[in-house]
């Protein structure tokens, strides 16, 4: 069981699409995968249809396996089940905060109720917190979209930053380009300053900014359900398969 | 509900044995396409890609071989029973998310002369018992409607109605006389049914259930004794002597190659060329033999024959001149013979020892096997668990008195062989010689120690438990149905 975390400490740089994505296009290639929604919107379960979770409430994510175990629930896609976010995941910090080994709670959670699974992937929201803390201990890779402009260069920086203070692995941290247009010289800069920056830091695929991913949310499926394996579907299914190679 | 993607349709082609050895376990075998899928109670398909099963020895590996090798047998040619069309659709149960929460998969069988079938299956999604377990519920009625074996059957009727030891039924009440005719004419059935796998040369076990429904009437014929006039016994014995005459040498090459790789397994490894050139010539005199036996299935005067025969036993009350015990009742009869069958096969049991010459083995053989076609024949007239118990370890012993009886069968046999290789294998003969001698050797060994085992066997059988049976069912009366 390996566990990937799609995280960015910013928000809209396309986490929940590059989540359900991935999973669906690492559940098509046969992997057992769980995609395990961290983030209280459920914009992954709502993609996939899935309802909110009604049972997982408060800390029970974290101290009861048979609820967690419980709350997952099947995808309409071969090898991908999803665990579904609620309202409740909003307060994850507050629980976390008042359990003992606040820190590798998530960890401890994942390994008891995904046993059934190749791959977990998280799909976590955009802050840093105790629950982040906690995501960066429990994967085996962090996933980071980065859109090429300043700004998104900046929150990477940070979360290195935040790696090496908190004496964290820093090499779990794995960038990639998302949401990119090439007609954008601002792009092409960034993209170019930050590979010579960190350049063991990123990987070569990278996710074109498409109209297809946007009409996701009208078709509530996977891109590639929708688009087949041209265009969007395409660098997913290289975005996977570099990713496997780095684990 | 609502379709997951459009409709297929297909042919299918239906295979089985041809005494349905599939359809009894409740399974259905199909091919579609350039695949097989073997379709089971409770379980998913299971797939594997090839055309023809034919005998499950020669099909390629794969999941649905693995499976038949459990049940069909390696004797037994699966064959085509039957052809249809196939539409498989897909259907989802959705939510008012449009979310599947249950996928149905339903398998629409159409053929010419059977009804239109369709199996549905349901699978479930993790997470959404509840709306599987209510349409469950919903289609409860339909779900165990019906079972492979029956779809089955009725996909291809009289396709799967083949037994070769048909349930006869013996009233109380009747005489000896109509159980004998009754038995008679349904063996008769059986050996007809078998005439056509024999002509194809489908698979050996055609020939096989043909003897032994012959040799059933046979034994009718000899052990009810005084049911008819004896010049009609006599007559009528000799007239089935003829038909089996016919297709000795057919089923015994039949079961030398059946045992090829038995016997090549017990011979050494430089002794196998010899023994491989022997099984050739063998091959190739059976292939001269079935199409000489094919012929005379075919024949006017084969044909004329069991008409005839049909006809002597097919009316009722039909006028075949009776002996003196014909109108005896079937029960009282049954019991007396049983009886007194049961006390010949512990008289000559009793006296067997290390020291017995082999005739006393082979009438113990004999006499076993008599008891055993008694019972059988009789055995609607009992209650089936008593019955059963009585025949279990009877089986076991004639199974090693059979494998006794068959090493000594063969070993004359190959003595045959040898002493008339000069003839006919005159170029191989020295090669073909060392083989069959080192095989004789083996077969030697094997029959002393089936030998060995018939004393052991017999006691199983002659246990308290037995004995109670035996008197309670034949002798003292009692046990009836």
């Amino acid at each position: 069981m390996k566990t990937i975390a799609c995280y960015s400490n910013k928000g809209g740089v396309g986490k929940t699409a590059t989540s359900v994505n991935l999973a669906h296009s690492l559940a098509s290639a046969g992997y057992r995968v769980l995609l395990c929604d961290l983030d209280p919107q459920g914009a992954s379960g709502f993609y996939l249809r899935v309802k909110p979770s009604r049972k997982l409430k408060e800390d029970r994510f974290f101290r009861d396996v048979k609820r967690f175990t419980g709350a997952i629930r099947g995808s309409d896609y071969d090898n991908l089940d999803i665990l579904p976010a609620n309202m409740t995941f909003r307060e994850f910090d507050i629980f976390l905060s008042r359990m003992k080994n606040s820190r590798s709670r998530l960890k401890k959670a994942l390994k008891a109720g995904g046993g059934d699974y190749d791959i977990i992937l998280l799909d976590c929201p955009p802050n840093i917190s105790i629950l982040s803390e906690n995501v960066f201990r429990a994967a085996d890779l962090v996933l980071v979209p980065v859109i090429p402009t300043t700004l998104s260069e900046r929150t990477f920086e940070q979360l290195l930053d935040f790696f090496r203070q908190r004496n964290l692995k820093h090499k779990k941290v794995m960038g990639f380009f998302s949401m990119v247009q090439a007609t954008k010289k601002l792009h092409g800069d960034t993209m170019t300053r930050m590979l010579g920056a960190y350049p063991k830091r990123f990987l070569a695929a990278a996710i074109p900014f498409a109209a297809d991913i946007e009409k996701m949310g009208i078709h509530r499926a996977p891109v590639a359900e929708f688009t087949g394996k041209r265009g969007a579907g395409k660098a997913y299914d290289a975005l996977w398969r570099e990713l496997m190679e780095q684990l | 509900m609502a379709p997951r993607q459009e409709v297929v349709h297909t042919g299918f082609s239906a295979y089985d044995t041809f005494d349905g050895q599939l359809a009894r376990e409740g399974w259905l075998l199909i091919g579609t396409g350039d695949k097989l899928c073997l379709l089971g109670e409770k379980i998913d398909p299971i797939w594997q890609r090839g055309a023809l099963p034919g005998f499950t020895a020669d099909m390629g590996d794969g999941p649905v071989r693995e499976v038949l090798l459990g049940i069909v047998s390696p004797l037994r040619r699966l064959m085509l029973i039957g052809e249809g069309d196939l539409d498989c659709r897909l259907l989802a149960l959705l939510d008012d998310e449009h979310k599947t929460r249950v996928r149905c998969e339903c398998w629409t069988f159409m053929t010419k002369a059977g009804p239109t079938i369709t199996r549905i299956a349901l699978q479930g999604v993790r997470g959404y018992d509840k709306a599987f377990s209510r349409l469950c519920a919903r289609l409860g009625g339909f779900e165990n409607a019906l079972s492979v074996e029956m779809v089955a059957g009725r996909l291809f009727p009289g396709t799967t109605g083949y037994a070769a030891k048909p349930a006869i039924d013996i009233a109380p009440d009747g005489t000896a006389f109509d159980t004998a005719g009754d038995i008679i004419r349904n063996y008769i059935a059986v050996a007809r049914q078998n005439e056509d796998g024999v002509i194809e040369d489908i698979d050996s076990e055609f020939l096989h259930d043909y003897r032994i429904a012959l040799r059933k009437i046979r034994s009718v014929l000899s052990l009810f004794r005084n049911v008819y006039a004896a010049d009609f016994t006599d007559d009528l014995k000799a007239r089935f002597n003829t038909l089996m005459a016919r297709s000795g040498r057919l089923r015994d090459l039949d079961v030398y190659l059946i045992q090829r790789e038995t016997y090549l397994d017990l011979v050494p490894r430089d002794m196998q060329p010899g023994l491989k050139m022997l099984f050739e010539e063998f091959a190739a005199e059976r292939t001269i033999e079935q199409r000489r036996f094919a012929a005379h299935l075919r024949s006017d005067g084969y044909r004329r024959e069991m008409r005839d025969l049909i006809r002597l036993f097919d009316t009722p009350d039909s006028s075949l001149p009776k002996g003196p015990k014909a109108d005896q009742p079937a029960l009282d009869y049954a019991r007396v013979m049983i009886w007194k069958r049961y006390r010949k096969v512990c008289a000559t049991a009793a006296i067997i020892s290390d020291a017995t010459p082999d005739e006393q083995i082979h009438e113990l053989r004999i006499h076993c096997k008599k008891l055993r076609y008694l019972i059988e024949f009789f055995a609607p007239l009992f209650a089936a668990d008593e019955i059963r118990i009585l025949i279990k370890p009877l089986k076991k012993l004639q199974d090693t008195l059979g494998d006794f009886n068959d090493c000594s069968v063969q070993q004359e046999a190959l003595a045959n062989i040898l002493d008339g290789l000069d003839e006919t294998y005159a170029d191989r003969k020295l090669e073909i010689a060392k083989s069959v001698g080192a095989l004789l050797t083996m077969l030697d060994q094997r029959q002393k120690r089936a030998r060995g085992q018939v004393t052991a066997y017999f006691m199983a059988f002659d246990s308290p438990a037995t004995r109670d049976g035996f008197e309670r069912l034949f002798r003292t009366g009692g046990g009836a149905s």
